[in-house]
């Protein structure tokens, strides 16, 4: 496909305000991703014809706080929507810049509906159709001519705040710097991944995923398998999505699934596989039985009580689901590398294994053969099933990480000895020598004959470490830079080419869990950007870190050294500081999950930006803890600085009562904007919506912050504290929660201490303290309850089960 | 125990319509609600001068912004009583408007004064939080287990109680459903219209369009609360609030509610004077205690002593308003007590009606008055428990 405005620059696109046409399950949650991202929606459907205009669109508002996952980023974004109503309300299209049409799968009806719109939109606005299949050029077909270049398919994944991927459709009408702007756009505003697709029924992404499920359920039948055995054969295990195959059916809605599958039927009837596209007969009945996955509580599996039910298609009935993957099949599984794990799985005369390496062979085979005519390249097939199926790697890839040769030669072999499910023979490039798809100066693409690079838009500058591909060899952050510091736990680095003067520091440890090196290793860095750099950026990967670590403070705890405990916590609290008082800016880059001291670090950074998708929370009371890094203080500081605020500048508890039910119950945000809600992160700290874009915005945020001339806060004097009587009001309410048998003994015990943590002790309402008594506070009331059978109880299980004990 | 100086009676009971927390009063102060009560209790008896209340006092349980500042003597003097009519507000929570309908009796029986009026006020809606509007326990509730049922939340001594006495979810909410049919059709029947002052709520509205403030009046006559709809089915599928196991929901339990009332008495010689007809004659009123985590069992400690008070059976109350707090403590109550179902509640409590707290004496005083009225019943009593383990219970005769 012809990129030609990338060398060029691009004009910024600025969507202030958008419309999306059907309140759908897709339309309403897009609508609930641009309200996520700042823009006012005008979210449109049918009018009713009595009483409330807007019912329809009002109900789907209304589901938009229930579902889950959730697709608003906080319940407060849902202000940003506005409903109404194509009857009464289509002059609101006026101002609005962009318009997604999302209404249900019928080219007719969409025809009907542009016609109606189009006399409304602003010369300007843009026109894109989130349909999953239909032909974007046939959509096109019915708009002003002056409207076809701002036309083109937007194709959202489900659920669309938390699946990455958006299919870019052109038409040969569309301009291809609107298509460039909205990319863009696109990428940095919602945080999409965005890929290119031509102009093909279901596009890519489906095109491939939905061929996958149905080859899946055809060798299910071959092999015998029933299809609890084909989840524990295709989920993770094969790097796929958790919910495996028949799960995520279940999850799509099977009729849902069908409806894709007669798409194919009726729009690929040249497709080599097209006697595959049939949904099979007792998926019909089933269908027509109204059992249709979650959505009625039944279809493939179902919950009878506490256990899982699945269902056998030979009889529609269902059975207990103990479906498990064969041992043996597991230790070939296990094989690295994926050559000989291939090869292993292709010589099993298992069932399980013929089962796998047959569902590989007919993917790769579809893929080869359709590669030239749905996408522009093997890395947009690839990037389109790892973000729009949650794959692991792509098909591409995999067939490369296995050896391109074998693997081409095994599949054209069994071709001709007709196993495979389409007897069309492989095209000439797959066995023309090559090693693979991806290389380091691009992907393969037949079209072109050749491999083209990663596009160059400017966006894709602001990924300093995009995910690469196998073989791509792109340059990943542990391997770039230039290193400064590094120990057991940290290393902390550079990169001269973006700006020589900020230090990065990234944690080395299993899922960024904080001990003493990774502590230590933050204060020598601290100490060395004061020393010889102008500002200091915390950020690596996903997760920022899962907490302080549990293994050396179990250890500690079995040696009954409390005093060592002390010193670590003293230590802990010492780095916090550091990063609150160091001569040069801190930031904090967050993404994933912040919890414990995890969060306690990042509250304390100079600022943070986070990732829209941050999970961060003080969840130390699951295992009888409370907060010692000082994450208590910083939120009784934050008590004592809202409360300045009010018109009672010492009446704190109003500022503790929230948040000492948020660290009691260990609750955990479910975005980085309720994060800023819940006090875990300041309103004015910067929210990023694409990841990848986490480290540009982090660095560029510090030497904003260097530029401005830093100066270290002084620290807090005569804090307010809500002393006794705060206490005892907190206390009020788990005298309450204990005895009406909400939480037990030791829940309350630990509860309380964080009260008295929050409240700056057992001293008179309005007191006032220092930093250095609450932190006092904080480490003695840990320490105090690390010394408890129950804390030590509920350290072991989490750190033996990975499950949280209630005792 | 009959060694009252002289009697008082009552010549003017009357409320206004009790509205739902947030709901019909949610933007009307407390302090016009009461003073409407107190206005309108005084023209139902045009031939007395109001000059001659000696005192007005008013219940009132979180006697604070908008309803602080002593709002008796606010509502007294916006209601247009003349500035030498004092005013106090008192507090006994959930009794505090029998409490001072009570208390405006007992200074015309001890002979201080000829005309009192004791009234109610409270809107949930301006005092949102249950417990007031800053929350401050005395840490020392909490050194001792002793003092434990002190911090407890109402729902949870009414789990306490259910579960003492054995009222399990089902009787609860059957008595609930009950509660609101008997609103619903008495409301249809018009029963409450004697006892209830319209009030004209105005509204203050800012018209964005036009930037002009819309007033908009609205005349209130019928209870908000009842609902036509309630089922055994319907409550069954709310989730209990207070306990991981319990059975007290929001279904069963009164609603919270704005409301005012306002009792006006006078003595004897105020009776001859102005030839007035005395509606009913303030019995006795008795108070007493109970461990405060069981706080709703509160009127069996407190009936039988106002009935000896009284010197009657209990057999001979022809009506009883027994305040439905929740329904467990109201049938735990009932039950002890072996109160005649028949007598309690016959156009429903306060989990149809709603319970404007410090109101509600006041406002269930005029229901009896009225209801005694009414049936030609003779002996009728208000009674209810309160927070933190009190009972109170007042009887009035129909004359």
């Amino acid at each position: 496909m012809k990129r030609p405005s990338q060398e060029t620059q691009v004009t910024p696109l600025s969507i202030k305000k958008a419309a999306v046409l059907g309140a759908g399950v897709m339309g309403a949650q897009i609508a609930a991703h641009l309200a996520n991202a700042g823009v006012q929606v005008v979210l449109f459907d049918l009018a009713s014809q009595d009483g409330e205009r807007n019912r329809i669109v009002n109900a789907a508002l209304a589901g938009l706080k229930k579902l889950k996952p959730a697709p608003l980023a906080s319940p407060a974004r849902l202000s940003n929507i506005d409903a109404a109503n194509y009857d009464d309300d289509l002059a609101r299209l006026a101002d609005c810049e962009l318009v997604i049409e999302a209404i249900a799968e019928r080219m007719d009806w969409k025809h009907a509906l542009y016609d109606r719109i189009a006399p409304h939109l602003s010369p300007t606005a843009i026109l894109a159709s989130n349909t999953s299949g239909l032909s974007i050029a046939a959509l096109g077909e019915a708009l002003p001519a002056a409207l076809r270049p701002r036309f083109c398919g937007i194709h959202f994944f489900n659920p669309p705040r938390h699946m990455a991927l958006v299919e870019l459709i052109p038409t040969p009408a569309t301009d291809p710097a609107t298509l460039d702007g909205l990319e863009t756009w696109l990428t940095t505003r919602l945080g999409k991944d965005v890929i290119r697709a031509l102009d093909t029924p279901n596009f890519v992404a489906n095109r491939v995923g939905v061929f996958s499920l149905l080859s899946v359920m055809h060798h299910a039948a071959a092999f015998g398998l029933g299809l609890d055995t084909v989840d524990a054969l295709t989920g993770t295990r094969i790097g796929r999505a958790g919910s495996a195959t028949c799960r995520t059916l279940d999850m799509v809605g099977l009729d849902t699934f069908a409806h894709v599958v007669r798409t194919m039927q009726t729009t690929l009837g040249d497709d080599p596989w097209h006697r595959h596209f049939a949904v099979p007969h007792w998926l019909a009945a089933l269908i027509e039985r109204g059992a249709l996955g979650h959505k009625t509580q039944a279809g493939l599996y179902r919950k009878a009580g506490k256990t899982t039910e699945v269902l056998d298609p030979a009889t529609l009935d269902y059975r207990a689901a103990t479906g498990a993957m064969a041992d043996e099949v597991a230790a070939i599984l296990a094989i690295e590398p994926a050559a000989e794990r291939f090869a292993r799985l292709r010589q099993s005369r298992h069932p399980q294994a013929r089962f796998l390496w047959a569902i590989f062979r007919d993917l790769f085979h579809y893929c080869a053969m359709h590669l030239a005519s749905i996408a522009d390249n093997a890395r947009d097939v690839d990037l389109a099933l790892r973000r729009g199926f949650g794959w692991r790697e792509g098909p591409f890839e995999t067939w490369q990480s296995a050896g391109w040769q074998d693997i081409a030669e095994a599949v054209a072999a069994d071709i001709a000895a007709g196993e495979a499910m389409s007897d069309a023979p492989l095209p000439a490039w797959v066995r023309d020598g090559r090693n693979g798809v991806h290389t380091p100066a691009g992907s393969w693409s037949p079209r072109q004959g050749g491999h083209v690079p990663r596009p160059t838009l400017p966006v894709y500058r602001r990924q300093l470490f995009p995910d690469g591909l196998l073989g791509e060899a792109l340059p990943t952050p542990e391997t770039s830079g230039e290193t400064l510091f590094e120990n057991a736990g940290v290393r902390l680095w550079r990169l001269p080419q973006r700006d020589a003067g900020i230090g990065i520091l990234s944690f080395k440890t299993k899922q960024h869990a904080i001990g003493r090196e990774v502590i230590a290793g933050l204060r020598t860095a601290i100490a060395y950007a004061e020393q010889h750099l102008d500002a200091l950026v915390l950020w690596h990967a996903a997760p920022f870190a899962v907490g302080a670590d549990l293994q050396e403070l179990a250890a500690a705890c079995a040696a009954g050294d409390f005093e060592q405990v002390d010193a670590m916590v003293r230590n802990f609290q010492a780095a916090s500081l550091a990063l609150t008082y160091a001569r040069v800016p801190t930031v904090a880059a967050v993404q994933g999950m912040a919890l414990g001291g995890g969060c306690e670090l990042a509250m304390h950074a100079t600022a943070r930006v986070l990732a829209l998708e941050s999970y961060i929370g003080l969840v130390e009371a699951g295992v009888g803890l409370i907060p010692a890094g000082g994450g208590c203080t910083a939120l009784a500081l934050r008590a004592a600085r809202l409360a300045g605020h009010s018109a009672t500048p010492t009446e704190v508890l109003p500022f503790v009562q929230d948040v000492f039910m948020h660290l009691a119950t260990a609750k955990v945000s479910g975005s980085a904007q309720e994060a800023q809600a819940l006090g875990f992160a300041r309103e004015h700290d910067t929210v990023v919506f694409h990841a990848g874009e986490l480290l540009h915005v982090a660095l560029s945020q510090a030497r904003a912050l260097a530029e401005a001339g830093h100066a270290p806060p002084a620290p807090p004097r005569a804090i307010p504290v809500a002393g006794r009587n705060g206490i005892a009001a907190l206390e009020m309410t788990l005298v309450n929660m204990r005895d009406g048998a909400m939480i037990s003994a030791h829940d309350e015990r630990v509860a309380r201490a964080l009260a008295v943590a929050l409240c700056g002790g057992e001293v008179d309402a309005g007191s006032r303290v220092d930093e250095a008594w609450l932190l006092g506070l904080e480490r003695r009331l840990f320490v105090e309850l690390l010394k408890t059978p129950e804390t030590q109880a509920r350290i072991r299980h989490l750190l033996d089960t990975g499950k949280p004990l209630r005792n | 125990m009959n060694r009252q100086i002289q009697d008082a009676y009552i010549v003017a009971a009357t409320r206004l319509p009790v509205g739902k927390k947030g709901g019909i009063f949610r933007s009307t102060r407390p302090d016009d609600l009461l003073a409407h009560a107190l206005s309108a209790v005084v023209a139902q008896v045009p031939t007395l001068d109001p000059a001659r209340i000696g005192d007005v006092i008013v219940g009132c349980a979180m006697p604070e912004a908008e309803q602080g500042m002593n709002v008796a003597r606010i509502g007294a003097l916006l209601a247009g009583l003349p500035d030498s009519v004092p005013a106090y507000t008192l507090n006994r929570f959930c009794a505090s408007g029998l409490q001072a309908v009570a208390d405006a009796a007992r200074q015309i029986q001890m002979g201080l004064a000829d005309v009192m009026v004791g009234a109610g006020v409270e809107s949930m809606s301006v005092m949102p939080h249950m417990m007031g509007n800053k929350l401050s326990p005395n840490p020392a509730i909490f050194a001792h287990d002793a003092h434990r049922g002190i911090a407890y939340g109402m729902g949870l001594t009414a789990e306490k109680v259910a579960a003492r006495w054995q009222i399990d979810r089902a009787a609860q909410d059957a008595f609930a459903v009950a509660s609101h049919q008997k609103a619903c059709a008495a409301t249809a029947a018009g029963h409450f219209a004697a006892e209830i002052s319209p009030f004209t709520v105005q509204q203050h509205q800012p018209d964005l369009a036009s930037g002009e403030v819309a007033r908009r009046e609205r005349i209130v006559a019928t209870d908000e609360g009842p609902r036509a709809d309630a089922s055994a089915e319907r409550l069954a599928r709310l989730r209990p609030v207070f306990h991981a196991t319990g059975s007290v929901t929001a279904g069963n339990a009164s609603q919270m509610s704005d409301g005012a009332a306002a009792v006006l008495l006078v003595s004897e010689k105020v009776l001859k004077e102005h030839n007035l007809t005395p509606l009913a004659r303030f019995v006795s009123y008795a108070v007493a205690g109970v461990p405060p985590e069981i706080m709703g069992i509160g009127p069996i400690a407190a009936i039988p002593k106002a009935l000896q008070q009284a010197g009657i059976a209990q057999h001979e109350l022809d009506w009883i308003e027994l305040n439905e707090a929740f329904a467990a403590q109201a049938l735990a109550v009932q039950r002890d007590l072996d109160l005649d179902p028949h007598t309690i509640n016959p156009l429903g409590g306060a989990i149809a009606l709603g319970h404007p707290l410090g109101a509600t004496g006041a406002i269930r005083t005029a229901t009896v008055v009225h209801g005694l009225a009414r049936t030609s019943g003779r002996y009728g009593m208000v009674s209810m428990c309160i927070g933190t383990g009190m009972g109170a219970a007042g009887i009035i005769e129909r004359i």
